[in-house]
């Protein structure tokens, strides 16, 4: 069964020509289905983190949405059209999983060769290889440069042409978290203002930066909601302190942090207030385990 | 460069069977020099460049066609340097243009070069999107090159046999040729039609 689902005061809502709709989706591969009948609504310019295990269908759902697959069954409508028009693609981008820099290119004849595909101009190519502060990389191949690199090229296509909806696929996927700083970064400050599907395998990241989080698991949507709404089964207050304490004795111990389960949030400032009471010297406190990680289970 | 310098090589040391000789090589040569189109659509399907394509709205009949293209533009290089210095070689060289060079070259070689390099990357192109991508010799950009050069063959057979039989006319041997010819095209142009049908897009997707 698919899932269709409607929170009021959302993106979900109705009546809103610009985003995407997609109307009961069966999705997949040469006959085989990897998404059952998916439904759900944006309209709504934010971001929003599509999370999901390893084969769940997330690149699927984004293949779909771009109109690289055709759907066994069901519509995707962008824009308010048909996901196969012309006009309905000319609303999005797509950021593939893998970089898609051809070989035989350097830099900037490779976001030349992508301007002239999107119909963007040349000084869209010299706005971008500033914006992502690639122009030192200009003359480069694909061969010469890291893999931080390549995705900072590969994202640079993307902004080529301003467009109302981004689908962007593991954007950070397999980079040094430092440089997956910056691309999040990056794609924050250049996507204001616009309907933006971003994948990801990290519940951190996913919490960073998202707004609406849609969890896939075996095809099917299991989750679309306000990300500040999910709260995890347990919530594990971890807390670093200047000097040990007694009274941290009963505090299990993970690393240099002292944990305490909680029932919620709420208790947090409550708990601080009396280990500073009993002298306790606090460094940092923070939330041990993600509640997103109870939505891959 | 290597089918020019055989072309120079027999220009200067074959003599009058300089047509036979060059073309039952520039088939070859013509298939191996234009494999270019077929290397680059194999790395841009795994790089997922053709996906970015579809996705801006490129038909992956539009793609195919642009694989072609690129293999004929190839394949002129190839032949129109090679044929054209080696020529220029071995009438430098004293040799006569005869109506059996000219036949060869111009019935024979140089269109049979082109449609070799047509078929070997339109099988390549379908063998590619219906294979897992992999690399190396066991790969279709490794293999394609000898399945390439199969109309060449195919005609130099049907040559041998038609002229074992009886005496081959000069009609039966433009008829073998045209036919040859005639069946690369068909095959060619079939499967750049029913590519829609026959090679799903998945088919042009980097593994997910």
């Amino acid at each position: 069964m698919g899932t269709a689902t409607n929170v009021p005061d959302s993106p979900l809502s109705a009546g809103k020509a610009v985003g995407i709709d997609c109307r009961s989706v069966s999705s997949g591969y040469l006959g085989s289905r990897v998404l059952h009948q998916i439904s759900f609504r944006i309209t709504e310019p934010s971001i929003y983190v599509v999370l999901g295990p390893n084969g769940a269908g997330k690149t699927t759902l984004f293949r779909t949405l771009a109109g690289i697959l055709r759907p066994y069954e069901g519509e995707v409508y962008i824009g308010g059209e048909p996901v196969d028009r012309q006009s309905s693609r000319d609303r999005l981008h797509y950021l593939t999983h893998m970089d898609g820099l051809p070989d035989g290119l350097s830099v900037r004849e490779a976001l030349e060769f992508f301007a002239r595909a999107e119909g963007a101009q040349p000084r869209d190519v010299e706005r971008v290889l500033d914006q992502l502060e690639i122009r030192g990389l200009s003359a480069k191949f694909p061969a010469q440069l890291s893999a931080g690199q390549r995705k900072r090229v590969s994202v640079a296509r993307v902004f080529l042409r301003e467009r109302s909806i981004y689908l962007l696929d593991e954007p950070t996927a397999n980079l040094d978290p430092k440089v997956a700083r910056e691309i999040r970064e990056l794609i924050l400050r250049l996507s204001r203002e616009k309907i933006v599907l971003y994948s990801s395998h990290n519940l951190f990241e996913a919490r960073e930066i998202g707004r609406y989080v849609l969890v896939i698991k075996s095809g099917e949507i299991s989750r679309f909601d306000r990300i500040e709404t999910v709260r995890g089964s347990r919530y594990v207050l971890g807390i670093r302190v200047l000097q040990p304490s007694p009274a941290l004795a009963a505090y299990d111990q993970e690393g240099e942090y002292y944990l305490r389960e909680l029932s919620g949030p709420e208790e947090v400032p409550t708990v601080l207030r009396e280990l500073m009471a009993q002298g306790v010297q606090i460094r940092e406190a923070r939330e041990m385990e993600n509640p997103l990680e109870d939505l891959f289970t | 460069m290597l089918s020019l310098l055989l072309g120079v090589l027999l220009a200067l040391f074959s003599g009058p069977s300089f047509a036979s000789s060059y073309a039952l090589f520039l088939p070859i040569f013509g298939v191996v020099g234009s494999m270019g189109g077929l290397t680059v659509f194999t790395s841009d399907r795994t790089k997922g460049l053709l996906e970015y394509l579809i996705a801006y709205g490129y038909s992956p009949r539009r793609l195919f066609a642009n694989v072609l293209l690129t293999t004929l533009v190839l394949v002129s290089i190839v032949v129109g340097i090679g044929t054209s210095v080696s020529l220029g070689v071995y009438f430098v060289e004293g040799n006569a243009a005869t109506s059996t060079l000219a036949i060869t070259m111009g019935l024979y070689a140089v269109p049979m070069t082109f449609a070799c390099a047509a078929f070997a990357s339109t099988v390549g192109v379908y063998w590619t999107a219906l294979s897992s991508p992999r690399q190396g010799i066991n790969s279709p950009v490794g293999l394609i090159p000898f399945i390439g050069i199969l109309p060449a063959l195919a005609t130099l057979f049907s040559i041998v046999a038609f002229s074992l039989s009886r005496p081959l006319s000069s009609t039966t041997l433009l008829l073998v040729l045209g036919s040859a010819m005639g069946l690369v095209a068909i095959f060619v142009m079939v499967l750049l039609v029913s590519m829609g049908r026959l090679l799903r897009r998945e088919r042009f997707l980097s593994p997910a």
